[in-house]
């Protein structure tokens, strides 16, 4: 049998877990997509706080988290913590690793926005009678969400691509299944290539949906 | 019973006195002037007026009732003070209806067909119900000034206030201003106004306050304080060619 008959044989008898492997990557993906742009807003409001105290741990716990690599942090929940008595499994530390740092990162980007805001517009807000809450929710939060939409989007992006290393604390996702793959047959070039085929495919999906986004929410600031 | 009375009002900032000895009234239906040059403490005594900042000390009566103190109800005191900002203050991410129904709907209860048609009717009196769906980045600075007046009025304050409604619009737009100013005083809206521009003042009342340095120098008849050579300062001020467009 020739190379690439031997490599169709195992692709076909192992798409069901590959196909399985693709769900696991969409679902941690998707996950921590929507976990970490909720907590990242959680974490933005908290960030900018008129309280000190609030507001250096919040910007404390972005630091920490975009300076801390995914691959140690997942590594210290996944196998370090069961030193100190806590197992989880691979999935619920993935999904919790990936929010906290996520979340970190969409913060950022929300921070960055919020620096660009016309405070007047927050101040004739707050003249309106609108309680600080009301003006985070209908006036900053939308604006900061409108002007982050490319950097929300790209984290999306990130995420997709990024959820490949949970293979490494024994996550079944596509990554890993493309893996037992290759080396079921030693066929790594053709594996690896359709690999980042099926990864571009997922992200050219994400781009169309991005840009659609964008140019619906995105309004005439000039 | 004045509108509001202010008396002895003080704002400090740290050891810096910014306002001192502050009294004034300004009557159901009166267009009252504030001017002074730039960082007299205009928009100090404004932030002040609807607690945006909070006085040092003095008292704010507003229809009788104290307003200055740390136990008030700032938002409902808010929402009786129509304040338009120098620079518009459009809520850029909504459009012109938007800006106009948000606080009817959140503040006030309404429904969305309640909120629009009182918008809708608020903005036609400015002839910018054309514009509605336009937000403010689409909208010139004229435009952009009425949207932000049409706001105010939309919530039915008990006074408009102004803070340099014509600082950020060119002459003709200016003019536009002092017209829209004096048809909503014959249509009964108080009103005070702040600004340096003292053709925008004549527009629209007989009398100024002048505020320097804090402390108002003067409250009297524009045409006695442009012939006052007596005050150095007031004569700066009122009798500078510049200021007499």
């Amino acid at each position: 049998m020739n190379a690439w008959k031997i490599f169709e044989t195992d692709l076909i008898t192992q798409m069901p877990l590959i196909l399985m492997g693709l769900v696991n990557t969409l679902k941690l993906a998707g996950l921590v997509s929507v976990t970490g742009l909720l907590f990242g807003i959680v974490v933005f409001y908290l960030s900018i706080s008129k309280n000190v105290f609030i507001r250096s741990v919040t910007n404390s716990y972005i630091s920490f988290f975009i300076g801390m690599p995914l691959i140690v942090l997942l590594f210290l929940m996944y196998y370090g913590l069961p030193q100190w008595g806590l197992r989880m499994d691979p999935f619920d530390v993935a999904a919790i690793g990936f929010t906290l740092n996520v979340a970190a990162y969409n913060a950022a980007y929300m921070k960055t926005a919020y620096n660009g805001l016309n405070f007047i517009q927050l101040e004739a807000a707050s003249a309106q009678g609108f309680s600080p809450f009301q003006i985070f929710q209908l006036i900053t939060l939308p604006q900061v969400l409108k002007l982050s939409v490319p950097a929300l989007t790209n984290q999306v992006i990130a995420n997709l691509k990024d959820s490949s290393v949970a293979f490494l604390i024994q996550y079944t996702e596509f990554f890993a299944r493309m893996q037992e793959l290759a080396a079921s047959n030693f066929q790594f070039f053709k594996a690896y290539l359709l690999t980042a085929i099926v990864y571009l495919a997922m992200v050219s999906v994400i781009v169309i949906f991005a840009r659609a986004i964008e140019r619906r929410v995105v309004f005439p600031t000039h | 019973m004045a509108l509001i009375q202010v008396r002895d009002l003080k704002k400090i900032y740290g050891d810096q006195v910014v306002l001192s000895d502050i009294n004034f009234d300004v009557e159901d239906g009166a267009v009252r002037v504030l001017m002074g040059s730039s960082g007299s403490g205009k928009s100090t005594l404004l932030h002040c007026l609807n607690r945006l900042e909070d006085p040092t000390s003095g008292s704010i009566l507003f229809r009788g009732k104290e307003v200055a103190g740390l136990d008030v109800d700032v938002r409902a005191l808010r929402k009786q003070i129509g304040f338009v900002f120098q620079q518009f203050a459009l809520y850029s991410h909504l459009t012109v209806l938007e800006n106009v129904t948000l606080a009817l709907k959140v503040l006030e209860g309404m429904k969305k067909p309640e909120a629009n048609e009182k918008a809708l009717e608020t903005l036609s009196k400015f002839d910018m119900t054309i514009h509605q769906h336009k937000y403010p980045a689409q909208l010139s600075g004229g435009q952009q000034q009425r949207v932000a007046i049409a706001r105010a009025l939309a919530m039915d304050p008990a006074v408009l206030v102004l803070d340099e409604p014509t600082s950020a619009l060119d002459p003709i737009m200016s003019r536009d201003v002092a017209d829209l100013i004096n048809r909503l005083h014959e249509a009964g809206i108080t009103m005070l106004c702040v600004t340096h521009d003292l053709a925008l003042a004549q527009n629209i009342s007989d009398t100024v306050m002048f505020l320097d340095k804090g402390v108002i120098r003067a409250d009297e008849k524009i045409s006695i304080l442009m012939s006052d050579t007596s005050d150095p300062d007031i004569h700066a001020f009122f009798g500078n060619k510049d200021n007499k467009k």
